[in-house]
C-alpha cells in the first residue's frame, strides 16, 4: 500500500475525482458571476476588463448552465473514480507527516464513490429543469436573481458529493465525521430549498432539528470514545476494543454512534423526519436522501461496526447483535406497514426505504452472529464477504431504481403533481415509456425478477441464510432448531417483501388503471436531461438484474477490501 | 447435428419477440397503434405456429432425427435438449434447459395453446398491445417448464406473473382492478416463502457439487440437487428429516397457492371471473399447472421422506379441494365462476393423484394436468364468447341458446361433457386412473373402501351442475320465434369463424387424446415409472420409512 502525504507528490492524482468536484465547485461559484465589469484604474480612463460582475452575457446566465455545469463535473468524477478502480486499483493511504491515516483509497471507498457521484450526477441532470428560474424577459428586481438559485443549488450539491467522498475515504473518525457534517449540512439546505412551499420550510426544519441532534449525539459518543482510547484513527480503535471492548464507556460510545448513522439511514426509530423530509424536497434532493445519503450511513455502519468494534474482538458473536436484530425487524415492519397507509408516493418510498434500511440492517446483523472462533475464521471470513457483497450490491442497485422512481416523480412535480397518487392516474395513457419505466423500478423495488432489486434481495436473504446455516453440520440428525435465529430475519424479511407489494403494486394500478386527472391530460413537461436520467435508470435496473454477474464481482472485489482487512 | 441449443429460442424467441413488440409500441401514437394491431396479431400467431411446428415435431421426427432421443425411458439426471450456459458464476447459477416426460408435455400445451388462444380471441381490443402480452406469457411459461436452474426457475415463475397482470387490468371485466391485485399478491406472497426455502436448500446442501457457484460452492442446479438426493444412502441422506419438513412445507405453499388447493384458491374465481379470455384460457390451460409441476420438479423429488410424511396431508387436501370445488359450483349463478370452481375441483384430482404416491396416482396426475390443459381453455373461450354476445355472464341470461346460436350451444355441450369426464373424451382417462391408483391406495392402507364414496359422489355433483347450467342455457325458455330479451332486440349472434377454428381444434384433441390417450401417457407412465424406481423407493428405503 502506497503511502501520500498531503500535497506530496501523486496526491492529487490519487484523489482526482475529489479534486475534479473542488474545480466544479469554484467553477460554479465564478462562472454564472462572469460579466463584462471593467476596472478603472484610479485617476486614469483605463479601463482594466475585470470580467467579475456587471452585465452578464446569455450563456453565462443560463438557468439550465449550473446543472449542467454540475452534471458534467459529477460524470467526469465517475469516470475518474471508474478508471482509478477499474484500471489496476492502486491502494493508496494519505497519511500526514506524523504517520496517522486520515484517507485510504481502496476497492470499498472507491465504489461507494461511484455510488455516491452516480447517484448525484443523475439527481442534478434531473433537476436542470426542475429549478423554478425567473425568466429572462423580467427587468423587476427578481429579473436580477436569474440563475442564482440555481448556483446555490448545485454548489450545495456539489458540498455534498465532496462530504460522501470524504466518509468514504476516511480512516478516521475525526475525517468520517466531518465528511458527514459536511454532506448533512448541505441536505438540511437542499431540503429546505422549497422555501417559498409550507412543506418545503416543514421539511428543512425537521430534518435539520433531528439531523442535528442525531449527530450531536453521535459527535458525543465520538468524543467518548476518544477519551476512552485517546485516538480516532480505526485501527487504533480496533486494537483498543480488541483488547479492553467490553466496559461500559466504549460500549455507550458505540451506542451514541449508531445513532448518528442510524438517523442517516432512517433505522427506526430514528426515521420519524425521513417521510417529512422526502415530502418536503424536491424529488431528486428526496432521491439522493433515499440512495447516496443512505447509502453513506450504511459505509458509516460497516465501517464502525465492522472495522472497530469487529465481532472478532468477542468470543462468539458481536455485542451489538441482539440490539441491532430487533432494530432491523422493527424497522422494516414499521417502514412497510407506514407505506401500506401513505397516500402520497414520495412519502411511499420514503418508508420504504425504511422497510429497506431494515433488510440492510438485517444484514449487518447476520455479520454479527457470525462465530470467530479459532478454526472458524475462515468460513466466517467467507459469510461476512457474501453479506457486505450483497449490502453493496444493494446499494448500487438502489441508486438505478429508487433514485429513477424519484425522477419519474419530479417530472410530475414540474405539473404540481406527485404528492397525491391520483397525479399518477392514467400516466401509461399520457407517458407510456415513463410509466412502463415506473413500474419496472416499483417491481424492482419490491422485488420481481428477473430486476436488479430481485437479485439484490435475494443476495442480502442468501447472505443471512449463510451466516444462519454456517454452524450447522448437515447430516440426518439436523433438526430446524439447530440453524442459527438470524434465519428467522430472512423469514421476516421475505414476509415483509410479500406486504410491500401491496403498495409498489398500487402505482402500478393507478398509473394503468386510473384515468388522469382534471387538467393533467396530454404528456407531461419536456426535459431531456431527465428523461435521460429516467432512462440510464431503466436500463441499468434491468441489465444488473439480468447481468447481475459483473455487479456482483465488482461489489465482491469491494466488499474484500473492506473484509479481508480483518 | 445436434438440435439441444433449440430450447433457448423457444423461451427466448417469445420474450425478446414480445418485449420489442412493446417497446414498439409504447412509442408509437395512438392512431399508429391502432393501425400496427393487425400485423401485430398475425406476427405473435405465426411464431406461435413455429414454435408449435418445432415441439410437434420434437414429438414426432427426433427418433430419426437424433437417435438418443427417447422420452419414455427417462432418466432422472439426464434431460433431453439440455443446454447449459454460465449466468451468474460466482453463485453457481447457470441458463440451464432440458425437457424431460414431465416438462415436454407441458412445453407442448403452451406452444399449442398461444395459438389457439390468439385465433379464439382475434378481436380482442387494443391489438398491439394485447398479443404481444400473450406471447411473454407463453414464453414465461415455456421457460418455468424447461429450467433446470433454481434460479431461472423462480425468475419465470415470477415473470410470469407481470403479463397477466396486465391482462387482468387492462382487460379485464368490472372488478378487475381488485382481480388483478389479488393475483398478484396472493401468488407473489407464496413464492417469496418457496424462495426462501430455495435458498436455505442452496446453502444445506453439501459443497462442491457439480456446477457450483464460485464463491458460494454451491449450486441451483436442478438435476445435480435430485442426482444427489438419489445417490445418498439414508443415513447420509443431505438433510435431516424434521428439516427436510418444514422445506417441503415452504415449497409446497409457494406450488399449493398456484395449483390451486383449498384453503389457497379464493384468487383463482376472482382472477378467472374478471380476466379477458385470453387471459383466462391460459391462466387455467396452463399457469395453474406450473404448481402441480413444480410439486414434481422440486418438493417431491427432493424430500421423498417429507413427502411420504404429509401424504394424509395432501390427500385430505385433495379431497377438500375436488368435493369443495364442485360444492360451491351448484351454488354459482355465475357461468364463468362455475367453471373457475370446476378448475379448483379438478385440480384436487391432481392432488389426490400426488398423494396416493404410485406411479399410476402420479401418472393419473400428470394426465389430468394435460387433459384440464385442453379442456378447460375450452371452457373459457366458451364463457367468453357467451359473455361476448350475450353481453353476460349470468346462467339463465340466455335461454334456448340451442336455437339462436347453434355452434356456441355445441361448443358448450361438448367442453361441459369433456369436463364432467365423459368417456372417450381426455378428462375421463386421469378421473379414471386417478380412481384406480385411490382404490390401490385405500387396499393397501387397508382402508375402508367407503373412502371412495367421497370423490364418487363429487362425479355425481360435477354431472349435477354442468347439465343444470346447460339446461338453463341451451335449452330451456324461450320463446322460439322471439329473440331472448338480455339482447335488448339485437339480432341473434353466434360465434365468429375464427372463434370456431379454435372451437373444433379444442374439440379435435379432446377427443384424439381421449381415444388415444397412450400419445402423451405413455411418456408420463415412463417418467413415473422411472421415477419411483430410481429415486422414490430407494430413498424412502433407505430411510426406513
Amino acid at each position: 500500500m502506497e503511502q501520500i502525504e498531503p500535497f506530496a507528490e501523486g496526491f492529487f492524482i490519487a484523489l482526482a475525482p475529489e479534486f475534479v468536484l473542488v474545480i466544479g465547485l469554484f467553477t460554479l461559484m465564478i462562472v454564472p458571476n462572469m460579466g463584462n465589469a471593467k476596472f478603472r484604474i484610479p485617476l486614469t480612463q483605463i479601463r482594466i476588463p475585470w470580467l467579475l460582475g456587471g452585465q452578464r452575457g446569455k450563456f453565462d446566465s443560463d438557468p439550465r448552465l449550473p446543472g449542467l455545469f454540475a452534471t458534467v463535473f459529477y460524470t467526469i468524477a465517475f469516470l475518474l473514480t471508474a478508471v482509478s478502480f477499474f484500471g489496476g486499483m492502486n491502494k493508496t493511504q494519505i497519511v500526514t507527516p506524523s504517520g496517522t491515516v486520515m484517507l485510504q483509497i481502496d476497492e470499498f471507498s472507491r465504489m461507494f464513490q461511484l455510488i455516491f457521484f452516480g447517484a448525484l450526477a443523475l439527481a442534478s441532470a434531473a433537476s436542470v429543469n426542475r429549478i423554478p428560474a425567473t425568466s429572462r424577459a423580467d427587468r423587476s428586481l427578481s429579473g436580477l436573481y436569474n440563475n442564482r438559485r440555481q448556483v446555490d443549488f448545485y454548489i450545495l450539491l456539489i458540498t455534498t458529493g465532496l462530504g460522501m467522498a470524504v466518509v468514504a475515504l476516511a480512516q478516521d473518525l475525526f475525517m468520517l465525521f466531518i465528511g458527514l457534517e459536511l454532506a448533512s449540512f448541505s441536505t438540511y439546505v437542499l431540503v429546505s430549498f422549497m422555501k417559498e412551499t409550507k412543506e418545503g420550510t416543514e421539511a428543512g426544519m425537521k430534518y435539520f432539528i433531528v439531523g442535528s441532534v442525531a449527530s450531536g449525539v453521535g459527535l458525543y459518543g465520538l468524543s467518548l470514545l476518544y477519551l476512552w482510547s485517546g485516538s480516532l484513527g480505526f485501527t487504533e480503535l480496533q486494537t483498543a476494543f480488541a483488547e479492553t471492548g467490553m466496559e461500559a464507556l466504549p460500549l455507550i460510545a458505540l451506542g451514541m454512534l449508531l445513532v448518528g448513522f442510524g438517523f442517516k439511514v432512517s433505522a427506526a426509530p430514528f426515521h420519524f423526519a425521513a417521510p417529512d423530509a422526502y415530502a418536503g424536497a424536491t424529488a431528486p434532493v428526496a432521491g439522493v436522501l433515499a440512495t447516496a445519503s443512505k447509502a453513506m450511513g450504511v459505509l458509516g455502519l460497516l465501517r464502525i461496526l465492522l472495522i472497530i468494534a469487529s465481532p472478532e474482538a468477542t468470543d462468539g458473536s458481536a455485542v451489538w447483535l441482539v440490539a441491532l436484530g430487533v432494530l432491523s425487524v422493527i424497522t422494516m415492519t414499521w417502514g412497510n406497514l407506514a407505506a401500506l397507509g401513505s397516500t402520497n408516493p414520495k412519502r411511499m418510498l420514503a418508508y420504504s426505504s425504511v422497510a429497506h434500511a431494515g433488510y440492510m440492517l438485517a444484514a449487518i446483523t447476520a455479520i454479527g452472529a457470525l462465530n470467530w472462533e479459532e478454526g472458524h475464521v475462515d468460513m466466517s471470513n467467507d459469510a461476512a464477504l457474501a453479506v457486505v457483497t450483497a449490502l453493496i450490491f444493494h446499494l448500487t442497485v438502489l441508486v438505478c431504481f429508487k433514485l429513477g422512481a424519484f425522477l419519474v416523480l419530479s417530472m410530475l412535480e414540474s405539473e404540481k403533481g406527485g404528492h397525491t397518487l391520483e397525479s399518477l392516474g392514467g400516466l401509461a395513457k399520457r407517458e407510456p415509456i415513463i410509466a412502463a419505466a415506473m413500474f419496472i423500478f416499483m417491481m424492482s423495488l419490491a422485488g420481481v425478477p428477473p430486476l436488479s432489486g430481485f437479485v439484490s434481495k435475494l443476495l442480502v436473504i442468501m447472505g443471512i441464510v449463510k451466516v444462519a446455516l454456517l454452524d450447522v453440520t448437515v447430516n440426518s440428525d439436523l433438526v430446524f432448531s439447530d440453524i442459527h435465529w438470524v434465519w428467522y430475519l430472512a423469514l421476516l424479511m421475505v414476509i415483509n417483501s410479500a406486504i410491500s407489494v401491496f403498495y409498489y403494486l398500487r402505482v402500478g394500478l393507478v398509473m394503468y388503471f386510473n384515468d388522469p386527472e382534471e387538467g393533467r391530460e396530454g404528456p407531461l413537461a419536456r426535459g431531456t436531461p431527465v428523461r435521460m436520467a429516467i432512462v440510464l435508470c431503466l436500463i441499468t435496473t434491468v441489465f444488473f438484474g439480468v447481468g447481475a454477474g459483473q455487479l456482483i464481482a465488482l461489489a465482491e472485489s469491494a466488499a474484500n477490501a473492506l473484509v479481508g482487512a480483518w | 447435428m445436434t438440435t439441444d441449443w433449440i430450447s433457448v429460442p423457444l423461451v427466448g424467441l417469445p420474450l425478446i419477440a414480445s418485449i420489442t413488440m412493446l417497446a414498439f409500441v409504447a412509442s408509437a401514437s395512438p392512431a399508429a397503434r391502432h393501425r400496427i394491431g393487425p400485423s401485430v396479431r398475425m406476427f405473435t400467431l405465426l411464431l406461435s405456429l413455429g414454435m408449435l411446428v418445432v415441439t410437434t415435431a420434437m414429438f414426432f421426427g427426433f427418433n430419426q432425427f437424433a437417435g438418443e432421443f427417447d422420452w419414455v425411458t427417462m432418466e432422472f439426471s439426464k434431460f433431453n435438449h439440455e443446454v447449459r450456459y454460465v449466468w451468474i458464476e460466482s453463485l453457481g447459477i447457470h441458463w440451464t434447459v432440458g425437457m424431460d416426460a414431465l416438462s415436454f408435455p407441458m412445453v407442448w400445451l403452451t406452444t399449442f395453446l398461444l395459438p389457439v388462444t390468439i385465433v379464439a380471441t382475434w378481436n380482442e381490443k387494443n391489438a398491439a398491445v394485447y398479443f404481444p402480452l400473450i406471447l411473454m406469457m407463453g414464453g414465461a411459461l415455456i421457460g418455468v417448464f424447461v429450467a433446470l436452474d433454481l434460479f431461472m426457475f423462480y425468475v419465470f415463475w415470477e415473470l410470469t406473473l407481470i403479463p397477466m397482470f396486465f391482462l387482468i387490468l387492462k382487460w379485464g371485466g368490472h372488478d378487475r382492478k381488485y382481480a388483478s391485485q389479488k393475483f398478484f399478491i396472493y401468488t407473489f406472497t407464496a413464492s417469496v416463502i418457496m424462495l426462501l426455502g430455495l435458498v436455505t436448500v442452496y446453502f444445506l446442501q453439501p459443497e462442491n457439487l457439480s456446477y457450483a457457484g464460485a464463491w458460494t460452492g454451491r449450486t441451483f442446479d436442478i438435476p445435480t440437487l435430485t442426482a444427489h438426493a438419489q445417490s445418498v444412502n439414508g443415513s447420509d441422506w443431505f438433510l435431516g428429516e424434521s428439516l427436510q419438513k418444514i422445506l417441503f412445507v415452504m415449497l409446497m405453499i409457494g406450488f399449493l397457492v398456484k395449483l390451486p388447493s383449498v384453503p389457497f384458491h379464493t384468487w383463482l374465481p376472482d382472477a378467472h371471473v374478471q380476466a379477458p379470455t385470453g387471459g383466462s384460457m391460459l391462466l387455467a390451460g396452463v399457469m395453474l399447472k406450473m404448481g402441480a409441476y413444480g410439486m414434481f420438479r422440486l418438493p417431491l423429488a427432493f424430500f421423498p421422506h417429507a413427502a411420504h410424511h404429509f401424504q394424509l396431508a395432501l390427500l385430505a387436501l385433495g379431497m377438500i379441494s375436488l368435493v369443495w370445488g364442485a360444492v360451491v359450483c351448484l351454488g354459482q349463478t355465475n357461468l364463468k365462476k362455475m367453471v373457475a370452481y370446476s378448475s379448483v375441483s379438478h385440480m384436487g384430482v391432481i392432488l389426490i393423484g400426488i398423494a396416493t404416491m404410485q406411479p399410476l396416482g402420479w401418472a393419473a396426475a400428470l394426465f389430468m394436468m394435460f387433459a384440464h390443459g385442453i379442456i378447460s381453455p375450452m371452457l373459457f373461450a366458451v364463457c367468453g364468447a357467451f359473455k361476448h354476445h350475450y353481453h353476460s355472464m349470468e346462467i339463465g341470461a340466455m335461454r334456448g341458446m340451442a336455437k339462436h346460436s347453434p355452434w356456441l350451444a355445441t361448443s358448450m355441450m361438448f367442453g361441459w361433457m369433456a369436463s364432467l369426464g365423459l368417456p372417450l373424451l381426455a378428462g375421463f382417462v386421469a378421473e379414471l386412473m386417478m380412481f384406480l391408483a385411490l382404490w390401490h391406495f385405500l387396499a393397501a392402507e387397508g382402508w375402508s373402501v367407503l373412502w371412495m364414496v367421497g370423490p364418487a359422489f363429487v362425479l355425481a355433483i360435477t354431472a349435477a351442475y354442468y347439465l343444470w347450467s346447460m339446461q338453463r342455457t341451451i335449452f330451456e325458455g324461450g320463446d322460439e320465434t322471439q329473440p331472448p330479451e338480455s339482447l335488448k332486440g339485437q339480432s341473434v349472434p353466434d360465434i365468429g369463424d375464427a372463434e370456431k377454428l379454435a372451437m373444433i381444434i379444442l374439440a379435435v384433441f379432446t377427443i384424439l387424446f381421449g381415444v388415444m390417450p397412450w400419445i402423451a401417457l405413455d411418456m408420463m407412465n415412463g417418467w413415473t415409472t422411472a421415477f419411483f424406481h430410481d429415486l422414490l423407493i430407494p430413498a424412502l428405503n433407505r430411510g426406513g420409512a
